[in-house]
């Protein structure tokens, strides 16, 4: 008779710890599926916004004392997030709150690079149930984006085997005027066109479709297969082989090291002397330029116009964009941007940056996606997550354990909801772009694309 | 303001107060009175209107204090307007501002009556009556957003307006689930008080209206003597009932969640029964009865010091024939109130256990001048913006109270009557002393006199800041219906 107890079993008492961009990003995420919310942080001013804003329960105090953690409901917790902007203080926020607190499950962002080596060690260490850093995430999917450069976003699923790619249809295009069920004979290999912006409107298209000049258009692929999808449609881009950052922060480093990796020469222009020192010894191979990266003559100088990538990641968002539009009127690169903080969306759609990327919302995707999986561990879980087009579709991987409704049913006979489609079952490592003979089994894993929202579970979809 | 969104929620006020008016309908028809029709022919209008109001649903159901505070005092008044129906076509109140009256007295649980007999009411009447002060001790909007099934992001500021104490919170993370976990308890404790009433040996009806009227710390009886003619063990239950109402409901959320120390470290209950304790001990003493029992005279200072504190309003003895030393410690428990996050009125305990904080800080400063200090209250510290709010409540609910005393003094009724009634009005108990006293009603006042006391019983009941809030011309500039107006004159 009392609310708590009797919800629905799905909601988990979660509590986050930090109250920073991500931890807000995460409470209106989580506050929207559905949870039990309590923030905790040491600044009442931001709590008492927060509160006004969403659905929570606010705690000010130290989320690593236990006192103020058992004050908010420590003891009843299915789930601690400490996101707070100092890693050592999420580690022993997470350690207490796992010592004090009953078989909860904590996730604790740490992004120092110190730490970045032994993160596997420092979890199992601590008993965490995940380790999130927002940096590396943000930079392995720029690395991503500089491997396509033709798409706007590239997003991984199934442990890397497939690709989701995302691009906009130029003029002229040979996939201009042609319905997706042509698209078929075109390419050569298997693959799923999941959803399509046109107008600011969403569809998930079905066989009939007919593709025009400046939509967008998400694909799905074997990522063995992806680097085909390009040349087919005819949007040839050159590989690229030298990248200039603008910044010398985290997410820099990470990049660098990772463009390094693939051979691309990278230059980093940093106005802070002990910085450039410092990567220059992190990044032996990299050239670290000392110098302000919004000046024009530098840029030039440094070979802004020749360069195949470009990516302003400075702290300042507006920098950044500037940067970007500066670029794209001067030089052929590819340009990625980073937006931290800003929330003007649709201004920011607007200004046509080509790719975007938001390392807040990488975080909380990939928060969410464990959420839903521990809300659901029976039946199949939820492996990643991404949302499309500003949260209107969601690309849901599941894992399908024994018991899931949907096993061993063609799917064609598969009665399943309105705008939803699956798209990709990986099967023993073997990924099949399904017709409708085809079934699903236990232990696949298979991808969705959907309107709706909050997904947890391979039953889910079933209407 | 966004007007778009004020209309829905009074429409859905409305449907609720539609399914509560079902309850006096029918126990009226129980008791085979011709009052039932007019409380299913106002259920039917409030419904009608609230689904004309609710027909729009807003795109983004937002709010911002400003709405939630207007809504607030907007729908106490609309959900008055409507509930004082039936008292007019019954005609058992057949004028108006009276039938106005007695409901918004209803509503705000202040217990102040037109009528002069009460036992010449239908059932019907008399359990809406009560029923009034159950629904407005929780508060209506409270109850809205436990069952509202669209309510989200932002609704703290409606219960902020709504429920009374210098800073209100959640219990639990969802707004909804606090609203029902409250709603719970206090039909929990309604249902005990029945319980305990009819085991004592009073008739259902009784019974079920005296529990409303304690719960709701409103003090409406059905009896012309009050509480007077019943049993010495129900006079104690009532007694007893009426002082754990006026405790601050978190208290019993603590107690359910078995934090008993922390629930027993109460700072504010502590104070709360300290008070009743020493006003009860000093009354029996002033007014010693040798005729009477000892236990008749505990019983006698205690109930009547409770029903004050809490703001209910009942009366076992007529205290206008007090001695005056007893009738200044009534008055005085008057303004201090009940605990904040009860159903009780009046300033709040907890509002004047700061404020002597704060004295004490400010004489400690004239000792050490650069002393630092923070106001710890209930083991944390009370941040500078409530305490600076609280500051500008005690003023503004000064100035309503002097301003409300100046007009009603116009009737050129003695200083005590006057000042008593507004007194008794604005911190929701009802009797007053002189003319407002327990043994009369308040039906001889001018209409400008029950005006004013309409809005001191608003006000008091809701703090005053939404009835500010609304009558504040600002904030119904640039609204959200007049800027889309001008947006379609400019073609956009």
């Amino acid at each position: 008779m009392f609310g708590p107890r009797k919800r629905k079993q799905t909601a988990l008492r979660i509590i986050i710890v930090g109250c920073g961009k991500v931890g807000h990003t995460l409470t209106e995420q989580l506050v929207r599926e559905g949870h039990d919310i309590t923030v905790v942080d040491t600044d009442s001013h931001v709590l008492s916004n927060l509160n006004e804003s969403y659905d929570v329960m606010t705690v000010s105090g130290n989320g690593a004392s236990r006192q103020v953690l058992e004050s908010a409901g420590l003891k009843e917790a299915d789930m601690v997030i400490a996101v707070t902007g100092s890693d050592e203080l999420n580690m022993l926020c997470c350690t207490i709150a796992r010592k004090a607190g009953g078989s909860l499950s904590a996730i604790a962002r740490v992004r120092n690079p110190d730490y970045s080596e032994e993160l596997t060690y420092l979890r199992q260490q601590l008993g965490l149930s995940m380790i999130i850093n927002p940096e590396m995430e943000a930079a392995r999917e720029i690395a991503r984006v500089i491997a396509r450069p033709q798409a706007l976003t590239v997003s991984a699923f199934a442990k890397g085997q497939a690709e989701l790619v995302q691009f906009m249809i130029p003029r002229g295009n040979r996939l201009c005027g042609m319905s997706v069920m042509e698209m078929n004979n075109l390419f050569p290999f298997g693959f799923l066109a999941c959803a399509v912006e046109r107008d600011g409107i969403v569809t998930i298209p079905d066989g009939s479709f007919v593709l025009e000049e400046g939509d967008e258009l998400s694909l799905l692929s074997a990522s063995n297969d992806a680097y085909r999808i390009f040349p087919t449609i005819g949007m040839y881009a050159p590989h690229a082989r030298t990248c200039l950052i603008i910044g010398g922060g985290r997410v820099t480093y990470y990049l660098a090291r990772k463009l390094l990796e693939q051979k691309v020469e990278v230059r980093i222009i940093e106005q802070n002397s002990r910085r450039c020192e410092e990567l220059t010894s992190l990044l032996p191979n990299a050239t670290v330029i000392y110098g302000d990266g919004t000046n024009e003559e530098l840029l030039r100088e440094e070979g802004l116009e020749t360069t195949d990538a470009f990516v302003p990641l400075t702290d300042v968002d507006e920098e950044n964009i500037l940067l970007t539009l500066y670029a794209q009127r001067v030089s052929n690169a590819k340009t990625i941007t980073k937006i931290n903080r800003i929330t003007f969306n649709n201004v920011i759609d607007s200004l046509q940056l080509g790719s975007v990327v938001y390392p807040k919302y990488i975080t909380a995707e990939l928060i969410i996606a464990y959420v839903r999986a521990r809300q659901n561990s029976i039946g199949s879980n939820v492996e990643t997550l991404y949302h499309l087009f500003d949260n209107r579709v969601e690309v849901v991987e599941f894992h399908v354990e024994k018991d899931a409704p949907v096993i061993g049913i063609p799917l064609m006979e598969l009665k399943t909801k309105d705008n939803l489609r699956i798209a990709c079952i990986s099967h023993n490592g073997r990924m099949i772009f399904p017709r409708g003979q085809d079934r699903i089994q236990a232990g696949d894993h298979v991808i969705i694309v959907t309107t709706h929202t909050g997904f947890g579970d391979i039953g889910d979809i079933l209407a | 303001m966004n007007i778009t969104t004020i209309v829905y929620i009074l429409g859905w006020i409305l449907r609720i107060e539609s399914a509560f008016l079902l309850l006096p309908a029918l126990v009226s028809a129980c008791y085979r009175e011709p009052a039932s029709m007019a409380f299913l022919g106002v259920s039917a209008l409030c419904l009608l209107t609230g689904w004309l109001l609710g027909r729009r649903k807003p795109q983004k159901l937002a709010f911002y204090a400003k709405e939630a505070y207007a809504v607030t005092a907007l729908g106490w008044i609309v959900m008055s307007l409507f509930g004082c129906m039936p008292f007019m076509l019954t005609g058992e109140i057949p004028h108006f501002v009276d039938a106005f009256f007695e409901m918004v007295s209803g509503f705000t649980t202040t217990g102040a009556s037109v009528v002069a007999n009460v036992e010449l009411l239908s059932h019907g009447t008399n359990l809406w009556r009560c029923f009034s002060h159950w629904i407005g001790g929780m508060g209506v909007l409270v109850f809205l957003l436990a069952v509202m099934p669209m309510v989200s992001g932002s609704n703290l500021n409606l219960m902020r307006a709504e429920s009374p104490g210098p800073s209100v919170g959640k219990l639990v993370p969802r707004m909804r689930y606090t609203a029902r976990i409250l709603y719970c308890m206090y039909f929990a404790l309604t249902m005990a008080e029945i319980v305990c009433l009819l085991v004592a040996g009073m008739s259902v009806f009784d019974a079920v209206c005296t529990a409303f009227g304690t719960a709701g710390t409103g003090g409406f009886g059905v009896r012309a003597d009050s509480i007077a003619g019943y049993s010495p063990a129900i006079q104690w239950i009532v007694t007893v009932f009426m002082v754990l109402f006026g405790v601050n409901f978190n208290v019993y959320f603590l107690l359910y969640a078995r934090h008993f120390r922390e629930a027993l470290r109460s700072e504010e209950v502590r104070v709360y029964l300290g008070v009743i304790l020493a006003a009860t001990v000093l009354i029996t003493m002033n007014c010693f009865d040798g005729d009477l029992t000892p236990e008749h005279n505990v019983r006698n200072a205690a109930f009547q010091v409770s029903s004050i504190i809490t703001t209910t309003g009942y009366a076992t003895v007529d205290f206008d024939l007090w001695p005056t030393l007893s009738k200044l410690i009534l008055v005085l428990l008057m303004f201090i109130g009940a605990c904040a996050g009860s159903t009780g009125g009046g300033l709040k305990v907890s509002r004047f256990v700061i404020a002597a904080k704060m004295l004490i800080r400010h004489l400690r400063g004239y000792i050490h001048p650069r002393e630092v200090r923070a106001i710890r209250f209930e083991g944390h510290d009370v941040g500078e913006d409530t305490l600076r709010s609280m500051f500008v409540y005690l003023f503004a609910a000064m100035m309503i109270f002097c301003v409300s005393v100046l007009l009603v003094s116009l009737e050129n009724q003695d200083l005590v009557s006057t000042v008593t009634a507004v007194a008794a009005t604005f911190n929701n108990i009802g009797p007053g002393l002189g003319t407002a006293g327990p043994t009369s009603n308040f039906a001889g006042f001018t209409v400008l006199s029950k005006l004013v006391m309409i809005f001191d019983m608003l006000a008091g009941r809701l703090e005053v800041f939404p009835m500010l809030v609304l009558l504040y011309p600002l904030s119904w500039r640039r609204t959200v219906r007049a800027e889309r107006k001008r947006m379609a004159r400019h073609g956009r």
